[in-house]
This record gives C-alpha cells, structure tokens and sequence, in this order.
C-alpha cells in the first residue's frame, strides 16, 4: 500500500509539472498559431483521434483579416490584392497553359492592383465557380470580384453585395443559321416552332422562356449542362436555334462556325439586361471608391485619348486640366481616396485605358464596340464616367 | 507514383510488384499447341461458337474503328492536351518552384526503387515465348489499327479539301496506307523483333528463358525517357496570343532531364535495395521503409510543396522546449504507469489524464486559460498512450520499447504541427496551392490514410462489447453510408464552414478530404468488420487462454487476420475512392477532370475543345487504377488469399 502511494505521489508530481510548463509556455494563446496559418494548410492534420478538430491547428484568420480593420490599408500592407475570376470565361478570364490569367475581366484586377500597389502585377488570382463567388467575398477570401457578375437587385441588397460600375453590358441573344432563313435583324417572334437549346440552371432558360411567352410563339426548350455541349448539339443539327449571353454567342461563332455555313446572332436588342463589372462586399467604401475610380478612369483616358502609349506625353503636357488631374499632375484628389498621387497614371500605363483593354481581348473573339452598349457616351454607347475634378 | 497501399504491400515479405507472370512451380505445364490447333479449340470448336465468335470478333472490330477513327480524325485538336500538360497536372503551380515537385517526384520514386529492390523476390519473369507472342501480337493489332481506320480524306496542294461533283468527300485508301507509313514500321519492327525472338532460340530455350519483369519495366521506362530528347512532346509556349513550339520550350524538352534524372535515380534505387537485400538487411530496414512511406505525404506535402517559412527564434524558444518537455515528462508518466506493481492505480491515472486533456478543450472553448491547441493535442495523445501503457507493463525491455515509441510519436507530431501551422513561402497565383492531377493524388493519398486507420477503429467499435461504442459507430456508419458521396460532399463544402467558430476557417480541398475520409471509413469498416467476423471463436479463446489484454489480442491475433481476409474488398474500396476524387470538379476544385472539362474548352485558342480532353483524363485514371488493381492481385497471391 505504501509503495502504492508513493507511487501516486511521484506521478501526480510528474504530471503536475508537465502541465505547469505546457500551459505557461502555452500563454500567448491560440491566436498565436492561428495568425500563421495560411488558408490553405487546413488539411485535416495529425492523427484520426482528433479527426474533425484537426483544421483547427490550422485555422486561418482570414475573417478578422478583413473584419478589423479598414480593406484598403489591409491589401496595401498586405502587398497583393486578392482577385476572384472566372479562369474559364473566353476573352474574359482564360487560364492559359502556364496557369496564368488572361482577359478583360483579369485586365481590370490587374487595373486595381495597379491604382492600390503600384504593380499590375501584384494579383493573386483566384478562380470561382459561380456558386462560391459570392461567399469568397464574405469570408475574405477575395477582396474583389472580377467574375463576369450580372448586377441585380437580389444581389445587391439580399445577397449583400456591392456593385461598381459597369465594364461590359451584355445580354442575352439568340444564335441560328442563316440557312434556316434567320438574319441579324430577325426577331424573337420568327422563332416559333424551333428547338432552342441553352444550359441548364441560369437565368438564360427562364428569360428565352419569358420572351417567348410574350411574343406570343410556342418553342421546344431543351436545356444541356454546359454551352460545349449545347454548341455542339447545334453544329450536330439537334438545335436550330442556341441563346446566352451575346458576348459568348459571338465567341462561338467566331471559333466554331463550321465552314460553308453562316451563323446570325439576333435580335439586335438583347432580351434580357446582364451588366457586368465588379462585385465586392458591402460597408468597404474607401476600397470601394478605389475599384470605381480605377473604373472611371481607364474609361476618362478612352474619352481623352490617352493611352499606355502616350500616357507619359499626356502627363507632362496635359490636354485639358481634369486629365491632368487624373494623371496625378495634382493629385490631391488621388492622394485623398488613399492611393499615390500617380495611381492612375500607373493604371493607364500599365494595363491600358477601357478601349485598350477591351480591345485586346475582346475583338479577337469577334466582339466589337462600335455600335454597340459598349460604345463611349460620345459614340451613342454607355460607356460613360463621372468628371474627375 | 506512390499508390498509398504500397506500406501495406511492404509488410509482406518479398511481393512483386511487376512480376506479373509468375506462375506457382507445381502446376502442371500447359500442353503446347500449334496455332492452328489452338484457333480450332477454343474459337471454332462448335457451329454455334464460330457462330459467337464471328458476330463478336466484328463487333469488337467496328468497336475498335470507331475508337480509332475518333482518336486519329483530323478534326481532333491535339494540341490542346499537348500544349495543357502543365495545367493538367499541376494547374499555376510557379515555373520556378518546378524543383518542389521533381522532388517529390524523386522521393516517390527513390522509396519504389528500395521497396521493389527489397522486397521483390527474383521471379521467374516473362519467358520469351511469351515475350515474343506478345511482340508479334501487338505488332498485328498495330497493323490492324492502321488497315481499319478511315480513308484519308484528299486534298489539294493548297491543303482545301477535295470533292467530286455531287459534294461528296473524296477519300482514298491507298492514299491513306502511304500516309500512315510511321504506324507500318512501328507494326513491322514489333512484329519483327517477336518473329526473330521466336525463331533465334529454340523451342527448348524459349520455354526455359526469362526475362526478369523488374529489368523489363525499368527498360521500358529508360526508353520512353530517351523518346523525350528525340521526340518533341507536348508545347506550351506561349506569347501575344500565340502558342508557339520552339524546340527549346516543348514539355518534352523542359522535361527530358529531370526525367533521366528520375529514371536513373530508380536504377540506384532498385540496385541499393538488392545491394541492402543481399547484405541480409533484417526488419530494421523495412520498418524504416514502411516509415518512410507512411510520412512521405506529410513531408512532402507540407515541407517539400509549401516550403514553411518558419520563424526561427519561436522554434527555438517555444516548439522544440515543448516538444522535448512532452517527450521526457510524457515518457516519465508512463514508465510509472507500466510498473507491474501499479496495479488498479494505473487505471486511475489513465483514466485521470483523460479528464484533464478533455477538460483543456472545455476551457480553451469557454476561454478560462489559453493554451496552445499543439499542447492540448499532446495532452490527448498523452491520455491516449497512458490508457494503453498496461499493455506494456512487464519487463524493462518492453517498457523501454514503450518510451522510444512515445518518444518518436511525440517528435513526430510536434515537428508536424509546427510546420503547417506555418505560412507557405510558395506563392501561388490561386488560393490553392496546386491543382490538375496533383490535387487528385494528395486528396486519394490523404483520405486513404486517413481512412484507413478510422476505418478499422469503426470496424473494432461496432464489434465492441461496448454499447455506447456499438451504437455510435454503427449510426456514424449507416448514416454516412445512407447519404450520396456528392451530398457529403457539398454539405462539406458549403455548409461546414457554418459549423465552424469564428476566426476559424476551413480550405476547400481540407473540407473535400475530410468528406471523403468520412465516406471511405464508413465503407472500409463495413469490409473490416466482415474481416472480423471470420474470425473463429477459437482464436479468440486461445488468446484469453494465454493470458494476453484485449488490446493485444486485437492488435496481434485478431486484426492481422482480418485484414488478410478483407484484401480484396479493401484495395476495391481505395480505387473507388480514387476514382471518386473526380467529384472535385462539381465541389469547384480546380482538378484534372476540371481542367480538361471546363478550363481548356474556355481558352480561346481551343474554344469548346472537350473531348480530347476528357479521352486523356480516362486515360491517366485507367492507368492508375489499373495499377493499383494489379498490385492487388499480386499481394493476394503472396498472401494465399482464397486459398484456405
């Protein structure tokens, strides 16, 4: 009994000052290891005891990251802003064979990278399927969306998103052959009988749905999981008519119209509105200036004529004052959104103003500006900017 | 690559892994048969099977052209595989970090190599006869291939194709032979070579030569690297727009040195492993390489891919003192508690320490004192080790055994824990770090070993005598068995995160493992548990007869031969959830099946390029799975399952 105890006692004693050491060493606390811990590493750790608290060891503070303190000053110390994409949007956001981005939608995360960071190239792209988009903004785990997103009211208020202005205006159109007797002028009541194809779960089946409901012409709806397939049931001849977005529909022209065959988009004004451009969270307002004047600004250069090529001529002998100001001449305005004086100017040179960018992506796709929404205000289009002054 | 059952295989005592042939010495030697005499027997033996043979032999033929003629049309792009090697497998993992993976590559290799060297008895190999039908025989389909596919289409001297009056294509046979002149003389050399093969030895040396399996595969290997410094495969560049196939960038010539590198490094590999073999390596050496298998994902995963960028002074001041406080004042508790004179007060202090690691997790919960959540894992791992110290209670040896087994689990679990709690210094332009094929590799391996240990820990709680460990193991099984895999799924990824406390946050591809651990360990239990159920009672009244616990009589008696029995159903399992890691695609992780469905068909270059694509992922999963399967025929043969 008495060795017993002694025992006991030895024990206890062991056990004791193992707890003692282990809890004072441990007294900077969790948040110690959680602000190590990237997002990434939360694969389920350690043994199978601890299995579904194993992340845990891992936790990343990506949440407070963004909660403490005001998003602008965290993405300037944080050096690199977060950007969500597509990575599989034709001419928009294109994941290319080395895994870079490339598009108009990457072009204008690479704009903001530049108005904030000075570096165009100080992006970190993420890419999102159109179900998780939205949560990547809430948790933080992107600053800002660049993800060929439609402005709508629900996402606006209920879904608690914010919208900047709008880059690119599509809409929704119809795709057939012009040997089916369609023209570019044809509308959506020429239409009855056909087989329309479109893919399944988007609003694109709702609105085709709607239009022809209102003009009065009975179609067969079928829908297809994504547009590869439902392009390729149209050239195979199960479809006769194939509707989405306009911006899409002319890609696939562009690249898949057979040969001696002629497809025609049509009607000429689109059935339905789909605004693009970027989408952040709510209550960010100082960034949220940030991304829209990054906005304005690619659209102002456009409207002045200043390019990547001669923005450093536009600078040192300004056309008129207000592009002086933009290109940081007195930059008490930039200065005052919290960016560099020279932010724009950077932009410009950098990545280019709205008609660069656009080009460069869009027209090799068949897209073009000219008559289109996409056109300056001075063209008939609405493309069009605040003044900077 | 690495299958993960490979530290399973290693248990057993000289497997082969490519010894496909080897045939068991007793049995009787097939009687030779002429062709002739062989067609007649098992083709043509009676009316109605010529009649069988006929319709399938065609139907398999019109099979085959149309596999062919979809595979070699000229309207296939190619190209757009080609150039999307990199994305496919690594997806924006950094050029210049590229090293990271040979690495792993290396690694992987290197411990194949050891364990085939090790462990590989020196089969009997293919015999040349076999070896030459082979050659011949593949060499004939070549020629087949050739001969079924379409015509060429004719075209002009401007590349427009050709039309006769009516609009039709003009296609020409002969055309189509001459221009397939490459694919005649792989048919003839491979023919060739089997006929000279066949007719340089004699009936006699036929039969009796081998060609030793191990020697034959790294062979084969050696040639495909070699085709890689004369055959450009695979382009990636790409500038303004353009994909450009300058010889200096192709994947083939970016590739084609560290892939020697690669198969030398399995030739010295294979060799150290014969050298340590010969030498009489005993169980020291293959325990070691179990190790070294089992902690390769972990290492290479977190210290190889990630790169931790570690801060130094906390290391020193913080994690090494916690980690060796924890490995003496843990080994001094339990040399207590495996004093054979402790008794009942053992159980007491067992019982004790659970109390306490539990009560940690409520106070860090309700925040009454902070303490690292690393702390709290030892305190569990502790209580873990203390509850299970009586059964080494006896002899200093054993004891001793005891200690530098906690000693070494403590080590390992500290250094684990600090480096990933650590920042990557691998910065990747995507929030997850690699994606294509790789993610699939470390989401099968993860879950696997995972799953596996929580499998069998099911299996042992639904056959417990326990109630509460009886009903919890059987509704966490038949709940997760009841839901779809992609239910489970998506509830991880999208609705775990609403579970979790604030501040704490879960990656994708972490909730995506963690789903899939839990699916696969419902689904392995169930085979373990019937493993178990073939025990007979026998086995385990002899080993309350001798006097051993009941973790010993688990650990010792019981699983070994559970496991044994449920091989098959396991290995199904594990392909199965290979196979399921597909599913990434839906949950929006950006795997192989991804690349090729969604992300390449979205390149302008190669707009709505699907099929190719997708031809090219069934291939990679067609070739792990069929690896893995084989392998798993082989460790049942070693092991006689379904045999007694």
């Amino acid at each position: 009994m008495t060795h017993n105890k002694r025992l006991l006692w030895r024990a206890l004693a062991v056990l004791f000052a193992v707890t003692l050491i282990a809890a004072s060493c441990g007294d900077d606390g969790d948040d110690v290891d959680s602000t190590a811990a990237p997002a990434e590493t939360a694969e389920p750790a350690a043994d199978d005891a601890d299995e579904p608290d194993a992340p845990a060891t891992t936790a990343a503070d990506v949440i407070e990251d963004t909660q403490d303190g005001d998003l602008l000053d965290t993405i300037i110390s944080r050096g690199r802003l977060n950007c969500g994409v597509s990575g599989a949007a034709v001419a928009f956001s294109e994941t290319q064979p080395d895994g870079s981005q490339t598009g108009f939608d990457a072009d204008y995360c690479r704009a903001v990278a530049a108005a904030i960071l000075g570096d165009a190239d100080a992006v970190e792209f993420t890419p999102l399927t159109a179900a998780e988009r939205f949560t990547a903004v809430q948790t933080g785990a992107v600053d800002v969306l660049m993800r060929n997103t439609t402005w709508t009211q629900g996402r606006d208020t209920e879904v608690g998103m914010d919208f900047g202005p709008t880059t690119y205006y599509d809409g929704q159109q119809l795709m057939a052959r012009a040997g089916d007797g369609f023209s570019g002028s044809s509308q959506v009541s020429d239409i009855g009988g056909a087989v329309v194809c479109t893919n399944a779960g988007t609003t694109t089946e709702q609105n085709i749905a709607d239009a022809a409901a209102a003009a009065g012409v009975d179609i067969t709806l079928n829908t297809f999981e994504d547009f590869d397939i439902v392009t390729t049931n149209f050239i195979q001849g199960a479809c006769d008519i194939v509707t989405t977005d306009g911006s899409a529909l002319v890609g696939r022209k562009a690249n898949q119209q057979p040969d001696g065959e002629e497809w025609v988009i049509f009607p000429p004004t689109p059935i339905s509105k789909e605004p693009l451009g970027p989408t952040y969270g709510q209550n960010e307002s100082r960034f949220a200036d940030v991304v829209n004047w990054t906005v304005y600004a690619t659209i102002l250069a456009d409207e002045k004529g200043i390019t990547s090529a001669n923005v450093d001529d536009m600078a040192a002998n300004p056309p008129d004052a207000e592009a002086g100001r933009l290109l940081g001449g007195e930059g008490e305005l930039q200065s005052a959104m919290g960016l560099a004086p020279d932010a724009f100017w950077q932009v410009i040179r950098q990545v280019g103003n709205y008609d660069e960018i656009y080009s460069r992506h869009l027209n090799k796709v068949g897209l073009t500006r000219e008559g289109s929404a996409n056109a300056g205000w001075l063209d008939g289009g609405l493309i069009y900017a605040p003044p900077a002054r | 690559m690495g299958l993960p059952m490979d530290p399973v295989a290693a248990n057993v005592d000289a497997v082969e892994p490519w010894a496909g042939e080897a045939e068991p010495a007793q049995k009787p030697e097939e009687p030779s048969l002429s062709a002739r005499q062989w067609v007649r027997q098992n083709l043509f033996s009676t009316p109605f099977n010529s009649v069988l043979t006929v319709v399938f032999g065609l139907f398999s033929l019109l099979v085959a052209r149309g596999l062919l003629n979809f595979t070699f049309s000229e309207e296939r792009e190619w190209d757009a595989v080609r150039t999307n090697l990199r994305l496919l497998f690594t997806h924006a993992y950094p050029e210049e970090q590229y090293i990271r993976i040979w690495v792993c590559v290396g690694t992987i290799v290197v411990l194949a190599g050891l364990s085939v060297g090790l462990l590989a008895g020196r089969g009997r190999g293919v015999s040349m006869k076999k070896l030459s039908l082979n050659l011949i025989g593949v060499g004939s389909a070549v020629a087949l291939g050739v001969v079924l596919r379409e015509p060429s289409v004719l075209k002009d001297a401007d590349g427009e194709v050709l039309r006769d009056d009516d609009g039709v294509l003009r296609e020409s046979f002969a055309a189509a032979m001459a221009d397939r002149w490459a694919w005649w003389l792989a048919a003839a050399v491979l023919v060739g070579a089997g006929a000279a093969l066949w007719h340089l030895l004699g009936d006699e040396r036929r039969r009796k030569t081998f060609v030793p399996s191990v020697e034959m595969f790294v062979a084969l290997v050696g040639l495909l690297v070699a085709s890689a410094w004369v055959y450009p495969w695979g382009h990636y560049a790409f500038a303004d727009g353009e994909f450009i196939a300058e010889p200096g960038r192709t994947v083939a010539m970016t590739t084609k040195l560290p892939w020697t590198v690669m198969w030398v490094l399995l030739i010295a590999a294979i060799a150290t492993g014969r050298q340590l073999r010969r030498a009489g390596a005993g169980g020291g050496v293959r325990v070691a390489l179990n190790l070294a298998w089992l902690l390769s994902p972990f290492v290479l995963y977190w210290v190889v891919l990630r790169d931790p960028a570690l801060d130094w002074g906390r290391v020193a001041t913080v994690d090494i003192p916690l980690a060796v406080l924890f490995a003496v004042g843990g080994a001094a508790v339990l040399w207590l508690l495996t004093d054979p004179r402790i008794g009942e007060l053992g159980r007491i202090i067992a019982t004790g320490l659970v109390g306490v690691a539990a009560f940690n997790w409520v106070a860090a919960f309700f925040g009454w004192y902070s303490m690292l959540q690393k702390v709290r894992l030892s305190f569990l791992l502790l209580a873990l080790a203390a509850l299970l110290a009586h059964n080494f209670a006896g002899e200093r040896a054993q004891r001793l055994r005891l200690l530098g087994g906690w000693a070494a689990v403590t080590a390992v679990f500290h250094y684990m824990a600090t480096i990933m709690n650590t920042p990557s210094t691998v910065e990747t332009p995507t929030e997850a770090l690699i994606g294509g094929f790789a993610v699939t590799v470390i989401v099968a391996v993860f879950t696997l070993l995972f799953s596996f240990p929580l499998g069998v820990l099911l299996a042992l709680a639904r056959t417990s005598k326990l109630p509460i460990f009886r009903v919890l193991a059987t509704s966490f099984i038949e709940v997760i068995r009841g839901v779809p895999l992609i239910t489970i799924l998506i509830f991880c990824a999208v609705i775990l995160k609403l579970f979790l406390p604030d501040g704490m946050s879960i990656s994708l591809i972490a909730a995506a493992t963690l789903g899939y651990t839990f699916f696969s360990a419902a689904y392995l239990a169930e085979n373990v548990r019937g493993g178990l159920q073939s025990i007979r009672r026998g086995q385990f009244e002899a080993s309350d007869a001798v006097g051993l616990t009941g973790v010993q009589r688990t650990v010792f008696i019981v699983l070994p031969q559970a496991l044994r029995v449920s091989i098959p159903p396991l290995v199904g399992q594990m392909i199965a959830t290979f196979k399921e890691t597909s599913l990434l695609a839906i949950i929006g992780i950006f795997d192989l099946l991804r690349m090729a469905n969604s992300v390449i068909p979205a390149q302008t270059q190669f707009l709505g390029v699907k099929r190719e694509g997708l031809l090219f992922v069934c291939l990679v999963y067609w070739i792990f799975a069929y690896s893995m399967s084989k392998h798993s025929q082989r460790l049942e043969k070693k092991l006689g399952v379904g045999e007694r």
